[in-house]
């Protein structure tokens, strides 16, 4: 029961894959065109591609300093749009601040930062680090703001301090707000990662695909796209389990525990 | 003979005599070096406590606040209130009275623009554990099954947790959730929920419940039902209870004392002492003259006051 039930959830997607795959194919085959490869051409590319040593070492690159964005813009923008959420002080002296940055695509940022910082891993990570940041700090700002005021004086009667109300009471609340924050900066975490290794190319994933598309190895570079999206929706789908799993008090369709059936 | 009376199970024959009564005086040194340990204001002002035996003191408490248009609005003009240790006292008035922001500057949540809040003598400066609220909104932890809501205060105040789950399981029996400990709150009911709320409550022993209209948003039925729970468990211990409400009926049935209000400015209109014998049966007292006549007469000032105000 339980399987078949997992099986007709996971049907749908595959099978929009697959179609996407023969639409590809069938286009390509019509249009002989050979900067667009066929999609088994791609899909043939990708073994050749995951087995190469120095290609998983510009992988691993990649993925620590996404890693490593992420995981700092996520450490200081929770506490940051809390605070903001809870206190109209620190409200109004980063609201001017972020929304200037807001608008800027964080790339458009790449030439000056490399200009200060170099090609390195620095300056990447930070591109990273603004690209993450924004999201999940206006989440999180929104997510403290709407926690309730009952709530919190409840707690303040049981005797809890402001900063812990902060964290057992305002972080708790706003946690399905927060987490929805983040899976949208875990996904741009991954398109700044990308377009910043296009930008400063020296190693990584963006780098792989555009030295590949620079010699005219298009079935590379269809393949590497691919990888990409798979790797988007590989992580999407990790965060969004995790997700459900720690916010699973929050979710409309609560499974009663009691079953009569 | 010092032994006998620290029993305490003589307590009425120490009361017969309390100029002599070597309880009476030890217990008074004792609770007197509890207050030296704090400082000699406050013992001069817990001792005119004594006196009163007022465990809240509202003293010539006036809110303003700012309407959106930047206009002051006089919400509490002048309010004075005390209010006995042990007493059920309901505060009674139309809704946009004031109401729950004199009970929200009791629980310490709100300052007064003017005036003071005392308790047991010493002035309201923000919330503690010695006044429990009980919100319409109930307010539950919806990240926390029953059982952990109900945890949440006594593990706050750093009781062990084996203690506390004890402790927080015999008070969900007692508000009627056995069973549903560890539920959530998103799966429970209106009435269950404000359930929960008197549990979590309870659970760190508050001396005073501030309890801000608290059934006002459950139906008919299971509001009758929760006020008969409430006054049962209320009869176990006699805390004292500042309860808000816009209901006459609730306010008869449930207190010792009702305190009227008027609205816009916020006055207290009239104190009425509920003199009905306790412990209080719903159906009994619905019959019950004596119960009628306080409803119909306070629901009667209401209306000269509505009338009156038609007038500009």
């Amino acid at each position: 029961m339980i399987a078949r039930n997992a099986l007709a959830k996971g049907l749908p997607p595959i099978l929009a894959c697959v179609g996407l795959l023969v639409i590809w194919q069938v286009a390509s085959l019509l249009l002989k065109n050979e900067s667009f490869p066929t999609a088994w051409d791609a899909v043939r590319a990708i073994p050749s591609i995951l087995a190469d040593r120095d290609t998983l070492i510009n992988f691993a690159a990649s993925l620590r300093r996404m890693a490593i964005g992420f995981g700092l813009a996520v450490v200081i923008s929770i506490p940051l749009g809390l605070l903001m959420g809870r206190s109209r002080a620190v409200a109004s002296f980063f609201n001017p601040l972020l929304m200037v940055i807001y608008p800027v695509p964080k790339a458009a940022l790449m030439p000056i930062i490399m200009l200060w910082l170099g090609v390195g891993d620095v300056a990447k990570t930070l591109v990273i680090f603004l690209g993450v940041s924004l999201p999940v700090i206006y989440h999180s700002f929104e997510g403290a703001k709407g926690v309730e005021e009952k709530m919190l004086w409840s707690g303040a009667a049981m005797g809890l301090s402001a900063p812990r109300r902060l964290v057992r009471i305002v972080l708790p609340a706003a946690l399905p707000e927060v987490l929805t924050g983040c899976r949208t900066g875990l996904v741009l975490a991954l398109i700044t990662m990308i377009t910043s290794e296009m930008i400063a190319r020296q190693s990584g994933m963006g780098n792989i695909l555009f030295n590949a598309l620079d010699m005219g190895q298009y079935d590379t570079v269809f393949a590497m796209i691919i990888i990409v999206g798979a790797m988007g929706i590989g992580l999407d789908t990790l965060f969004e389990q995790l997700r459900a799993r720690l916010v699973r008090w929050s979710e409309p369709q609560f499974d009663l525990p009691l079953s009569f059936s | 003979m010092a032994l006998v009376r620290l029993d305490g199970k003589l307590d009425r024959a120490v009361n017969l005599t309390p100029a002599t009564s070597c309880y009476t005086r030890l217990g008074q040194e004792k609770r007197m070096n509890v207050m030296r340990s704090r400082s000699d204001g406050q013992v001069e002002a817990a001792l005119a406590r004594k006196a009163a035996t007022a465990i809240i003191e509202i003293d010539h408490v006036s809110q303003i606040f700012k309407t959106s248009t930047g206009e002051d609005h006089l919400a509490l003009s002048d309010i004075s209130l005390a209010i006995e240790d042990g007493a059920f006292v309901s505060i009674l008035g139309p809704s946009g009275c004031g109401k729950s922001t004199l009970l929200y500057i009791v629980g310490g949540f709100v300052p007064p623009t003017q005036g003071l809040a005392k308790i047991k003598g010493g002035a309201i400066t923000g919330p503690g554990p010695d006044r429990g609220p009980v919100f319409q909104e109930f307010a539950l932890f919806p990240w926390k099954s029953v059982l952990g809501n109900v945890m949440y205060g006594p593990r706050q105040q750093g009781m062990k947790y084996a203690e506390a789950e004890a402790r927080s399981r015999e008070l969900i029996e007692m508000v009627g959730l056995k069973g549903f400990e560890h539920f959530y709150p998103k799966e429970l009911s209106g009435g269950m929920k404000q359930r929960v709320a008197l549990a979590r409550t309870l659970a760190y022993h508050p001396e005073v419940l501030l309890m801000d209209e608290p059934f006002g948003a459950l139906d008919a039925h299971t509001r009758t039902r929760l006020q008969n729970d409430l006054l049962n468990i209320w009869e176990r211990d006699r805390k004292t209870v500042l309860f808000v409400t816009h209901s006459v009926e609730e306010a008869v049935f449930l207190s010792d004392k009702v305190v009227m209000m008027t609205h816009s400015p916020g006055r207290i209109r009239q104190i009425v002492n509920i003199d009905l014998p306790r412990p209080r049966r719903r159906t009994e007292l619905l019959l019950d003259p004596r119960y009628q006549k306080y409803v119909v007469e306070i629901e009667r000032m209401f209306d000269d006051d509505s009338t009156s105000e038609t007038q500009p």
